[in-house]
């Protein structure tokens, strides 16, 4: 934890040696220090067996964050307010991760709620359709609520992760049951697949039509995980496989802005000033970062358009370099893996699916994007956990975070009381 | 349940190997070719948004290339500006993102650049390794700036307005004037760089070291020296008919005169082509005068001088293949004989420092931005061009060409001034003019060759235009 908040300091301290820059008022360094390190406290008080390493990574990787926005940002012209933002939103969703662990340590009641939280989520993502919501770059993903704007889908997935949790851990073992094959296939029964299939795709739908491509991709894959961890079921794979490509295929053919997408993956020299523009530039500040990164500050990763939201990734890589972008990577990993033991651990269905889902849901999130922005795969916007500027984002993954440290605070307290025995979660089945 | 759990979980170390192997592809294996990409303009960026050194002139003060801060909406960026102008284009050079560099801006980017080379003291270690700003080096010439702006002038207002000028120091070597006109402005390369490359007389060469010219008379100075160290006095008499008939050549003087029985010492002052002729054919021969263009410097390249020069070169064919009418040719600088200002003002230089070639020199010293000396290149002998006592009796013949020709346009009131003459045919216009000359011819400060293309008799060309400039230098201090 300590460690962390140095690293971060190190980085500012950096940046204003560097770039000369106005040091950010050093009172809201103070705290931000203060208040993750409250969190951090307040957490093992209140769920004292909770995961410990959960918190440390969020403050090395939301520090990080702030760093590289203050870099990206501090001397651009409207911009520089960003990273004190940013901040305030880190405050935000530290605030509401305290409140969670407070007085939702009994979090399985909201599973007595999945279907008023799933018609919530469609009703939060179709909100954008509303007149109070607004367009960003061609992708109607924003309210404007007076004082504040939102991103509702990033608190709609997570509502869709605890309903898929208490559903499937509710109906996993009917649906696991064979009723009838087609083809050699065998089909899960109807009756019981319905209300995922209908949330899944009404989801689905909506963000498709909102253009919101990573989101999309996030809301077909977390489920389809989670189905197939709570079933066993291949069947789910393939059938969700051949959904996918079906679909991609048809989202392919219809939507201009996918096909844009696809081609600049494909082929961004055909127009390097136009549509291969961000993917290029993303691309040579990675290259120009090489082993150890130019340092921090001596970039040139604003020619990224949106750098310091989607393409925050490429600045990292481009600045610290294979070894810091491979750190950071690490660092992300290192989250899943807490996330995925988590679930391991957790005693009951629903709670080790809600942890797994959430889990998924942020390491695929951080697989699309890092993956989007080196051209692995085609770009998809959307922000790198923690790290990415973005209010919405930032608080709905502190949730998450939550969420993940009150599952992990039952198992824990579990073990601790000696109630269970258990084998080392690793060992072979 | 778990199992599936634990194999998803490999799914998603699978993908985060799968990042870092897309990482290490960009990062490592295609970086190179990434950065050289023409669409990616980080490399220009990063050279522009650096101050590079100044370039100074001689003196240590006169700011021949400096960069200008400018804000941008990126960050500042540098201008490369040039204060002075045309008289030191040619030297200093340009610096332009698109259309690369020349000159000292070239040849010292390693000093100038703040980003490329090795740190060289402390302050510039601390700096690279916190990232802080890096001003590069100062780069400090040999140049002598009021000599340099007025030989511009006078090239410039020369009858053609076409050539060179070359003045060093013969006991250092260092150069303090290379002017060549017509010249340009560098500071505004970036839009004039077409017209000026497309433009008929040639802007962008440096006519005082990468042109090429039959030189005429100045020759013979390589041609005595040879002579002498042939045995040849300088109070040996020859005959001098008018002509001189070779199989397939025929040797006439310049103006058509003859001079009848003169010294060598008259005849080099006369510039008789007919003894020069008769001397090379009959005593000295083509491999002598071969060897001792090549002493003097004929055929070197001079690739460690910091600006590209063209060698000068006696002809395409060795000695031995030559017929007498080649050789009768070369003895006075006609034929394939082909050199440049910079040259012969090394031959001038050698001829008045005893015989020592002195290594050119046009960067005095470099310093870091807080004025530490980084590098400061001693005078050094590049070549024993020829024995003591034989360039003792050339200059003393030097002398003569001013005294017993008569100019008394290069005399200089209470000094002793050498030199000789040049009008060297073209074959295509007027002859160009040169003058080769140094003084105090007893105790020589400067060196000078000035070259006017086509500029007709030296005497009425080069010969007074080198003679206001030596006299600027050496009794006013310019």
């Amino acid at each position: 934890m300590i460690l962390a908040l140095l690293v971060t300091t190190l980085g500012f301290a950096t940046l204003i040696f560097v770039q000369e820059a106005a040091s950010p008022p050093l009172v809201y360094g103070a705290y931000y220090a203060g208040t993750l390190f409250m969190l951090y406290l307040g957490v093992r008080l209140f769920l004292p067996h909770s995961d410990v390493l959960l918190l440390p990574i969020v403050t090395l990787l939301t520090g990080l964050g702030l760093v590289m926005i203050f870099r990206l940002t501090y001397n651009v012209e409207g911009a520089q307010k960003l990273a004190l933002t940013q901040a305030v939103w880190i405050l935000i969703g530290s605030g509401a991760m305290f409140l969670l662990v407070l007085f939702f340590r009994n979090y399985d009641r909201i599973f007595d709620y999945k279907y008023l939280l799933a018609i919530a989520a469609v009703f939060l993502i179709a909100s954008t359709f509303t007149p109070l919501g607004y367009s960003v770059n061609g992708a109607r993903l924003w309210v404007d609520l007076g004082p504040v704007n939102f991103q509702p889908s990033e608190f709609a997935r997570i509502a869709l992760v605890v309903f898929f949790a208490g559903y499937l851990a509710e109906k996993r073992d009917v649906m696991a049951a064979t009723s009838r094959s087609f083809l050699g296939v065998q089909l899960p029964a109807i009756k019981y697949f319905g209300p995922v299939a209908l949330v899944w795709a009404a989801s689905l739908g909506l963000l498709v039509f909102e253009k919101d491509l990573g989101s999309s991709l996030l809301f077909f894959a977390v489920p389809l995980l989670m189905l197939y961890a709570a079933t066993g079921r291949t069947a789910y794979v393939l059938l969700g496989g051949i959904l996918f490509t079906l679909g991609s295929f048809v989202t392919f053919l219809l939507f201009e802005h996918v096909q844009l997408r696809v081609q600049s993956w494909l082929d961004p020299w055909r127009d390097p000033d136009g549509t291969g523009f961000q993917i290029l530039q993303s691309i040579f500040n990675i290259a120009d970062g090489g082993l150890l990164g130019t340092g921090l500050g001596a970039g040139f990763a604003q020619t990224i358009p949106e750098v310091e939201t989607d393409f925050v990734f490429s600045a990292i890589a481009s600045e610290l370099g294979l070894l810091g972008a491979t750190a950071v990577l690490l660092a992300f990993l290192a989250f899943t893996y807490r996330g995925t033991k988590i679930a391991l651990l957790a005693e009951d269905d629903a709670s080790k699916l809600l942890a797994y889902g959430l889990t998924a849901m942020f390491a695929l999130q951080t697989l699309i994007i890092v993956g989007g922005v080196t051209k692995a795969i085609p770009l998809t916007g959307i922000t790198l956990p923690f790290v990415s500027y973005g209010g919405s984002s930032v608080v709905g993954n502190f949730i998450l975070t939550g969420l993940l440290l009150l599952v992990s605070e039952r198992a824990g307290r579990r073990e601790a009381e000696g109630l269970v025995y258990r084998d080392d979660p690793w060992g072979s089945p | 349940m778990n199992a599936h759990l634990r194999r998803t979980f490999y799914l998603f170390v699978a993908g985060f190997v799968g990042l870092v192997v897309m990482l290490v592809y960009w990062q490592v294996y295609s970086r190179e070719a990434l950065a050289n990409n023409p669409e990616n303009g980080f490399q220009t960026q990063r050279s522009v948004s650096s101050p590079r050194g100044l370039i100074l002139a001689g003196d240590g003060e006169t700011v021949l290339a400096k960069s200008v801060k400018r804000g941008t909406a990126t960050g500042p960026v540098y201008d490369r500006t040039y204060p002075l102008g045309e008289p030191f284009a040619s030297v200093v050079g340009y610096w332009s993102t698109r259309y690369g560099a020349t000159g000292i801006e070239i040849s010292n980017n390693t000093d100038l650049s703040s980003i490329a080379g090795e740190p060289e003291t402390l302050d510039d270690l601390i700096n690279r390794a916190t990232g802080g700003p890096q001003p590069g080096n100062n780069v400090v010439l040999t140049l002598d700036p009021g000599l340099q702006e007025l030989a511009y002038q006078e090239i410039s207002a020369s009858s053609t307005g076409r050539g060179a000028v070359v003045a060093l120091n013969p006991e250092t070597g260092e150069i303090l004037a290379m002017a060549t006109s017509p010249s340009f402005d560098p500071s505004d390369i970036d839009e004039n760089y077409p017209d000026l490359a497309n433009a008929p007389n040639a802007p962008l060469v440096d006519r005082a070291t990468q042109s090429l010219y039959p030189p005429g008379s100045v020759f013979k100075v390589i041609t005595a020296a040879a002579a002498l160290e042939a045995g040849v006095s300088p109070q040996q008499t020859f005959f001098d008919s008018g002509t001189y008939e070779l199989p397939g050549y025929t040797v006439n003087n310049f103006e058509g005169k003859d001079y009848g029985e003169v010294t060598f010492t008259r005849a080099l002052a006369y510039s008789i082509n007919v003894i020069f002729a008769k001397i090379a054919v009959n005593i000295v021969g083509g491999e002598a005068i071969t060897q001792m263009a090549i002493n003097f410097g004929f055929g070197d390249p001079y690739d460690d001088f910091p600006l590209p020069v063209s060698g000068s070169s006696v002809n395409s064919l060795p000695p031995e293949q030559w017929t007498t009418g080649t050789l009768a040719q070369t003895a006075f600088g006609q034929g394939e004989v082909q050199t440049n200002a910079f040259e012969m003002a090394l031959v001038a230089g050698a001829v008045a420092n005893d015989g020592e070639l002195m290594e050119p020199r046009i960067v005095r010293e470099v310093r870091s931005p807080d004025g530490i000396i980084l590098d400061n290149p001693t005078p050094s002998v590049r070549r024993q061009a020829l024995p003591q006592s034989t360039a003792s009796t050339l200059n003393e013949m030097m002398q003569e060409v001013v005294i017993q020709g008569g100019f008394t346009e290069a005399q200089i009131e209470g000094m002793k001034v050498a030199g000789k003459t040049g009008t060297a045919e073209s074959g295509n216009g007027l002859p160009h003019s040169w003058w080769i000359t140094f003084a105090p011819a007893d105790d020589p400060k400067i060196a000078m060759c000035v070259m006017i293309e086509n500029g007709g008799r030296a005497d009425r060309g080069a010969m007074p235009l080198a003679a206001r400039l030596m006299k600027a230098y050496l009794e006013d201090g310019v």
